[in-house]
């Protein structure tokens, strides 16, 4: 099994999506010619043409909203935006349009939109953001965030195949940082969590960037005890019955979102931990979350506001003593 | 800087009685006079409390839905608004199901999971409206960009109105289309009003004149002129299928009623209403078909006998049971593209259909 | 002319014209009691803060009555007037499809309901200063512990789950013994080995025994309790329970089920004055706790089961009593309740009724003993049998002592002809 880093699983299933099925197209500014800003489709252009990969004008509503009418009548286009800041300016598409159109008409909208998320590398306001919660708000769009190399390959096979509108969250800190191994061919990662690593004593529920965070947060042993660490890889839907059984079995759970604090995805994990896993809790549940400030520019400011690995450590070391 | 106002172009009838048969002109009346009927039978119900929310209707603009949605062949796409209720009579969608669907009934288009005119037969190939008017170009857009790639001859038309034409997803839509040089329809209802505001508020430049700024063809029409919208539409859609790229139609007309039933429009002056009641699209297809010999009051009558069944059934309709107002959000099995309209023009016919 | 009996009625509403407006007044009538009018010809005018408008009739027919006269103000919704349209039956209104207003109503279907907690004992959330949290105390309640017995290694001395498994697992692992097997032993049980005398035990009973005594004086404050016994000849059941590989308790379960068919009276409950007999025999076993107490799980339905099911039953129960595995479901709606001690030798007791039924039946050792049998000719020798008696309090409110004792006889019957 080949070893790819994250941004090459993301670039095989796109090709492999393009090779197998006539009806998927890339739409995206610069993913053509330049073959994308972050060289996600390095070479595409060469194999598949500019009519598959195609260059469209500087228009995040225009992209969604022709995505929208090209996925009506019967192809599977996939678009991307830039940075995933810019999805705002699709906003309405993506969330009046394609996300309530199933429920009114009858009519699904199989699209994928792919958004480059995160911040760590001095990207500043409009260059880090993570969106998700907006979307996981928004009835009718699934939200996935691959972590690993391989999710990352499988988790977007699965959005494309997905009759319905997927925000796939692909974080650029990853990118190059994470590899693995992973399997050629298509294949599909259901839209479930997965547990990075079993515990008893505690669980760490995180996702995207923030799992190989939670990860070596956790691996000095924390004096002994015994952490679990979930990567929860869907956001919509959100896999209750994963949760609620780590919760079941470790009674206390720090939540990680690098994500600004109110109303993130971890917020929402915390009201479902809080309402249905009350039972098993032996501590309060606890968030460690960007405070809600747009992502600075410079270094010490954005460490100071990201979630890193000593903060998620010193919550797991006071929460176990608790 | 001048702004356009109520004069319509001349021309345009005389070419369509090339393509158009008898029995074609006497659809275009059909159509026209079926919309306002319903739409005035709709109105009634909601006065009687039956019609929850807001009603609204195209009043006075009837020709420019159905001159136009009849130049579009089964395989071509619809982006119907909400005073183009003649498009989807054209398209085969029952008074039923549109009266169902005003009463929120679950034998409406949507189940009763939107309201009024915010409806699309997905298997007659409508896509359902969103109140974001403009939106709806982008998609037409898109659609016109797959058939492109596919290298289909199909082409897709959108309805939106003066207000429209301010957003930014018009212009977004009109230079995708011009750049990509998509065959798609944009048809401009310019009825002089968006809710309150005048044209003199909406734009500085006549939005016809914007076509040519996105590199395409853009034409003004006499939009209570049936025929001349359906030789519009005709055209558009010949040049589309050509690969000759998008076309603005802007059809001048006049919305005869409130921006909806709870607005009695007090805004405009008298004598703009005045003016444009003669001009009443309907009494004008209705004059040329008496001079060519159509019993006009039969078919009054028969169009009254079918909204009358068409009330009935539908107020004999369940109301949608509020067990199901979770269900459907996504959509779990395989996702159907949108289905054939009916098309029932003669040219479509002795084209053998696949036009 | 008015409108006659048989007539129909349709009424006249204030419609609601725009989505904010939410009352309108009459300005004008067109009609007057009396008048004919036909569907859809303007009957009223009415004025809204958005619009003044007319309002169709929504019918053809006679006005009956005016209800709201001109320059009233009513809400949307509210009868204007009523038609009559001489046809029979129910009155119409257009009000059944009237929109539902906006804001209020349901909460609808996706609303979610709060949990309810599942387990009935709990200990105290709080003792003094300390607090424990949900986890704690579910782990405390299913073993029976006494919180404030554990030390806690948390933050300021809190009990973290931990420190309640650690206790959990430092109390004494000895088995408690399957309340439900009667095994024959002749043999008195051989004295224990010498050991220290046991510690006081100065704490207050546990909570959940204190709940068993509490329903057990209970039982005996209410109900007014007598006990009848009777001896019965086990041989035949030994024989076919060893052939079958089930438990005597299986075939005394079925014995009593065929019972209570001729007794029904046995198959009760008594709340109060309320008396209800019960056609399923919702058949409760007692299963020891040990030290901890005692608990009755129910086998619904027990008469659609045979003695081999019984005995699955049986087993399956007292397993999941013993591993804590019972749902609140388990232990309800029991209508007949048996008690079977007999693993120590006991011969006898006088078992408590287990409220609101009116009978329980205790099955205690079945002993080798010496008995009179008569044979076909009516001549007497002695035999030894392996012998049981079985007891059975009832409750004297509901029943007899001759009740009770013909229900023995036929338990004894069913017992002493099994095949």
């Amino acid at each position: 099994m080949p070893t790819l880093t994250y941004l090459q699983a993301i670039s095989s299933a796109l090709r492999d999506e393009l090779r197998a099925d006539d009806r998927v197209l890339l739409m995206g500014e610069d993913i053509g010619v330049f073959g994308g800003a972050f060289k996600v489709t390095d070479g595409f252009v060469d194999e598949f043409g500019t009519d598959r990969v195609m260059d469209t004008p500087l228009a995040e509503s225009g992209i969604i909203g022709t995505a929208i009418g090209a996925a009506v009548v019967g192809m599977r286009p996939v678009c991307e935006m830039q940075f995933s800041d810019f999805i705002s300016c699709g906003f309405d598409q993506l969330v009046n349009v394609a996300g309530k159109m199933h429920y009114r008409q009858g009519l699904a909208v199989p699209l994928v939109v792919r958004l480059p998320s995160g911040g760590g590398f001095s990207g500043g306001p409009f260059h880090s953001q993570n969106p998700e919660a907006w979307f996981m708000h928004s009835p009718g769009i699934k939200v996935v965030a691959p972590s690993t190399a391989e999710d990352a390959k499988g988790l977007l096979h699965a959005a494309i195949h997905d009759p319905n509108p997927v925000c796939y969250m692909e974080h650029k800190h990853l990118y190059r940082r994470v590899k693995g191994e992973v399997p050629s061919g298509v294949f599909e990662t259901p839209f479930t969590a997965r547990v990075a690593q079993p515990g008893s004593d505690l669980v760490v529920i995180a996702y995207g960037a923030m799992v190989p965070v939670a990860l070596e947060a956790v691996s000095d042993g924390l004096d002994g005890a015994s952490v679990e660490v979930l990567d929860l890889r869907s956001l919509v839907p959100l896999d209750e019955e994963a949760i609620l059984d780590s919760v079941e079995r470790c009674s206390k759970v720090v939540i990680v979102d690098e994500a600004n604090a109110t109303c993130a995805a971890g917020a929402q994990v915390a009201a479902l931990i809080a309402e249905k896993g009350f039972e098993s809790l032996d501590g309060p549940v606890v968030r460690v979350a960007t405070p809600d400030v747009p992502i600075p520019f410079s270094p010490p400011l954005e460490q100071a506001v990201l979630p890193g690995v000593d903060r998620v450590r010193e919550a797991c070391r006071e929460l176990l003593a608790y | 800087m001048a702004t356009h106002m109520a004069e319509p172009a001349a021309g345009g009838a005389d070419t369509a009685i090339e393509h158009l048969t008898i029995e074609d002109r006497i659809w275009l009346l059909r159509a026209m006079l079926l919309m306002r009927g319903l739409e005035e039978r709709a109105m009634s119900l909601y006065r009687q409390g039956r019609v929850p929310g807001s009603f609204y209707d195209g009043y006075g603009q009837e020709a420019v839905s159905a001159g136009a949605a009849f130049a579009m062949g089964p395989k071509d796409r619809l982006c119907i608004l909400h005073r183009d209720l003649a498009a989807h009579l054209i398209r085969g969608v029952t008074p039923a199901r549109i009266l169902s669907q005003y009463m929120g009934r679950a034998g409406g288009i949507t189940r009763g999971r939107d309201g009024n005119v915010h409806f699309g037969d997905r298997k007659l190939g409508c896509v359902g409206m969103v109140s974001m008017l403009p939106d709806m170009m982008l998609v037409a857009t898109g659609m016109a960009m797959a058939f492109k790639l596919r290298g289909e001859k199909r082409c897709a038309m959108t309805w939106f109105g003066d207000g429209s034409t301010s957003r930014g997803d018009f212009h977004e839509a009109m230079n995708w289309a011009g750049v990509q040089k998509l065959p798609v329809v944009f048809v401009l209802e310019n009825n002089q009003y968006a809710y309150s505001t005048p044209l003199d508020k909406q734009f500085a430049v006549d939005p016809v004149e914007r076509a040519a700024a996105y590199g395409f063809v853009g034409v003004t029409v006499d939009g209570n002129d049936v025929e001349a919208m359906f030789e519009a539409g005709r055209a558009a859609r010949e040049r589309a299928l050509a690969g000759d790229g998008p076309t603005l139609i802007e059809a001048v007309t006049m919305r005869m009623h409130g921006h909806a039933a709870h607005d009695d429009m007090k805004y405009v002056p008298k004598e703009q209403v005045e003016e444009w009641r003669k001009r009443d699209p309907i009494e004008r297809q209705e004059a040329r078909l008496r001079s060519a010999g159509v019993d006009i009051d039969a078919l009054r009558a028969s169009i009254k006998a079918e909204i009358d069944a068409a009330a009935e059934e539908a107020l004999a309709g369940p109301m949608p049971d509020p067990a199901t107002a979770v269900d459907g959000v996504f959509c779990e099995g395989e996702a159907e593209p949108l289905g054939d309209g009916h098309a029932p023009w003669s040219g479509f016919a002795s084209n053998g259909g696949d036009v | 002319m008015s409108s006659s009996p048989t007539d129909v009625l349709v009424d006249v509403t204030m419609p609601q014209m725009g989505v904010s407006v939410a009352e309108g007044t009459v300005v004008g009538w067109r009609v007057e009691p009396g008048d004919r009018i036909e569907a859809e010809a303007t009957i009223a005018e009415i004025s809204t803060d958005k619009i003044d408008t007319e309002v169709p009739s929504p019918t053809s027919g006679v006005v009956a009555e005016i209800l709201v006269p001109i320059g009233e103000t009513v809400e949307v919704g509210t009868v204007l007037a009523r038609i009559a349209t001489g046809g029979n039956g129910v009155r119409q209104s257009p009000a059944a499809d009237k929109p539902q207003p906006l804001d209020g109503g349901d909460a609808g279907p996706a609303a979610t309901e709060t949990p309810s907690p599942t387990s009935p004992q709990r200990p105290a959330a709080t003792n003094g200063d300390r607090r424990y949290s949900p986890v704690v105390q579910r782990i405390a309640a299913e073993h029976g512990i006494d919180l404030s017995q554990v030390p806690g290694t948390g933050r300021g001395g809190r009990v973290r789950k931990q420190d309640v498994l650690a206790f959990v697992e430092a109390a004494p692992a000895e088995e408690p013994p399957l309340h439900t097997e009667s095994p024959y032993r002749p043999e008195p049980v051989a004295p224990a080995a010498a050991v220290a005398p046991a510690p006081v035990v100065d704490g207050g009973l546990s909570r959940m025994r204190r709940q068993i005594g509490q329903h057990m004086k209970r039982s005996l404050d209410t109900a007014a309790t007598c006990t009848t016994w009777i001896e019965v000849d086990m041989a035949r059941v030994q024989s076919a329970r060893t052939r079958l590989g089930v438990t005597a308790l299986a075939f005394v379960s079925r014995a009593c089920i065929d019972a209570i068919r001729e007794h029904p009276a046995m198959n009760a409950w008594l709340e109060g004055d309320r008396y209800t007999r019960h056609a399923d025999v919702n058949l409760g076993i007692a299963v020891s706790l040990g030290d901890d107490g005692l608990i009755v799980p129910v086998i619904p339905r027990a008469h659609e089961l045979s003695v081999e099911g019984l005995a699955a039953r049986i087993k399956d129960i007292a397993g999941r009593a013993r591993s804590r595995q019972l749902t609140p479901d388990d232990v309800q709606g029991g209508t007949f309740t048996i008690t079977n001690p007999g693993q120590y030798g006991s011969i006898m007791a006088t078992p408590i009724i287990n409220q609101p039924q009116v009978a329980i039946l205790d099955f205690e050792a079945v002993i080798k003993r010496a008995v009179v049998v008569t044979d076909a000719d009516g001549n007497d020798s002695i035999a030894i049998r392996p012998m049981t008696i079985l007891g059975l309090s009832w409750d004297h409110r509901a029943l007899d002592g001759a009740v009770a004792a013909r229900f023995l006889a036929s338990v004894k019957r069913n017992l002493e002809s099994v095949s």
